[in-house]
């Protein structure tokens, strides 16, 4: 795996106070770099500062 | 097919309430017959992972008793379904929890027991913790799968080991099986059947629906469980249409989408016969008077990685207090969901909803010239077993495919087969309604069915 990413995953997962299970890292490396990469695709569209989300409202139902 | 030539376990919902209304069917008789059928084969397709067969009985003979003293309830009144795991049913919570309690009967299985229907039991999904059930397998040749992660309903409705069943889908998981097992599959609008009961995956991405073996057997199973349940603070108000009178229209004048840029995009992961076969369902749907037309989604090609996104987080989110216990003791695709979800960031998971509401504007603005979308349900027939791997549904969701934009947008989704591989798998064409018009969808998908009768083939198990 990305030592970046693995590095980042084992740090979140001790913040967490988990660990992960023995062989998962090497289990998982490639859809976790393929999650990794597609997730910059996200960013990859400017949507603009007039696009709000999630959307708060302060009304009541009624 | 005559009913005379039809066993009884292959009967549809719509076929068999009529005779137990008419009183030319007794529920106990129905009940035992798909009883014998489970006996039979599910030793082979192993779709049941808690069969209720004493208790089941007991509900098809005060049925029977019921309609006998003219208290016919309606169309599910003696009518044998089953369940995916997820939803909880009393005594038997939904096994996918591992750490939470159940509640008892879910909402729709509640509705469906008041509406009459007799409860077979729980079924397999994908990702439970006993890793020794043997997976579910597809009646159209079991040594394929049969497609998830509602992999036991999908074995179950196509093999004739109930008539209908419900699923759930966050990222295509009715809608898969149906379309790998040659079903009619409904994911409703997000909110429009209540989720009380099921066992979360993804808060804002989870819909509960319908899978059987026709079209009209959905309309039967939403027209009971569709509602506003105040146990559910997602579920809709909005009002319940009468979706079995909806079946009368046809589709002439009906408009249809065809997303032609974002199949495209699909495309070098989908299996020609796949695209070969949708192309003629439209042209199809073109025959019988809807007007076609293609149609563009600039944002829908991030779609899936935004579900994928909110899935994840969401995920990590509902199971933060019991993870330790998911990553010790949980299947492998639950173990990686907790691992993505904790590698998204905030502002990743305000992106994806950014996307999404992107999306949802774009679609809306394109439901203003068409009544409904048509485009693949998947990417290729039902693979081998033994070409699957623990993880390989993953891949699928992080990466443009085709179920993925529609539990983003939470728009009412049917899967209706529209023929079969060369090996005979079966295939499916997917259609899209907007927010709460699942009339459109059942309607399109009934006339197509009507017209091309591909429901007539059985499995050969």
């Amino acid at each position: 795996m990305n030592k970046l990413i693995e590095e980042n995953l084992l740090a979140v997962l001790k913040r967490e106070g988990l660990q992960p299970r023995l062989g998962d890292l090497a289990q998982f490396s490639e859809i976790i770099e393929l999650y990794m990469e597609n997730l910059k695709q996200l960013h990859s569209v400017n949507l603009g500062a007039d696009e709000f989300a999630p959307v708060f409202r302060p009304e009541w139902k009624s | 097919m005559a009913l005379a030539e039809k066993p009884l376990y292959y009967l549809s919902i719509h076929e068999a309430q009529q005779l137990i209304k008419d009183r030319k069917l007794s529920p106990v008789e129905l009940t035992q017959s798909v009883l014998d059928r489970i006996a039979a084969v599910d030793g082979k397709l192993h779709a049941y992972i808690n069969l209720m067969a004493d208790s089941a009985m007991s509900a098809a003979r005060a049925a029977e008793t019921e309609i006998q003293h003219g208290h016919w309830r309606g169309p599910m009144h003696g009518i044998p379904i089953a369940v995916k795991d997820q939803l909880d049913v009393e005594g038997a919570p939904a096994r996918i929890r591992q750490f939470t309690k159940g509640v008892g009967d879910a909402a729709a299985v509640r509705k469906l027991r008041d509406a009459g229907a007799v409860m077979l039991g729980k079924l397999h999904m994908s990702s439970l913790p006993d890793a020794e059930l043997p997976l579910p397998r597809n009646p159209w040749n079991t040594d394929h799968i049969t497609g998830g992660s509602s992999t036991g309903s999908g074995a179950a409705v196509a093999g004739g080991l109930c008539l209908g069943s419900l699923g759930e889908d966050t990222a295509g998981s009715i809608r898969n099986p149906s379309a790998f097992c040659g079903l009619a599959g409904l994911k409703g609008t997000y909110g429009r059947v209540s989720r009380y009961g099921l066992a979360p995956l993804s808060w804002s991405l989870d819909h509960c629906g319908p899978m059987a073996r026709v079209v009209e057997d959905l309309a039967h199973m939403l027209n009971a469980i569709a509602g506003y349940d105040p146990k559910d603070p997602t579920s809709s108000s909005m009002p319940v249409a009468d979706y079995t009178g909806a079946l009368r229209d046809d589709v002439r004048g009906m408009v249809i989408g065809v997303p032609r840029d974002y199949i495209d995009e699909c495309a070098p992961r989908t299996d020609p016969v796949v695209l070969k076969l949708v192309a003629e369902a439209v042209e199809g749907l073109r025959s019988l008077g809807a007007r076609v037309e293609d149609v563009r989604v600039p944002t829908l090609h991030l779609a899936t990685i935004a579900n994928a996104v909110i899935y994840y987080n969401e995920f990590w989110a509902a199971h933060k207090s019991d993870a330790a216990g998911v990553l010790k003791t949980g299947a492998p695709q639950r173990r990686a969901r907790i691992y993505l979800g904790l590698l998204t960031g905030s502002a990743d998971y305000i992106q994806a909803q950014r996307i999404r509401g992107r999306c949802r504007a774009e679609l809306a603005e394109i439901f203003e010239r068409v009544d409904c979308l048509a485009l693949p349900n998947q990417a290729g027939p039902a693979p081998r077993v033994k070409d699957v791997g623990a993880i390989d549904t993953l891949f699928k969701h992080v990466v443009p495919e085709y179920h993925g934009p529609f539990n983003l947008t939470g728009l009412p989704t049917l899967s209706v087969p529209c023929g079969f591989s060369p090996n005979d798998l079966p295939i499916a064409l997917q259609l899209v309604a907007k927010p709460f018009d699942e009339v459109t969808v059942l309607r399109a998908g009934y006339t197509y069915q009507q017209h091309m009768k591909w429901y007539e083939r059985r499995p050969p198990i």
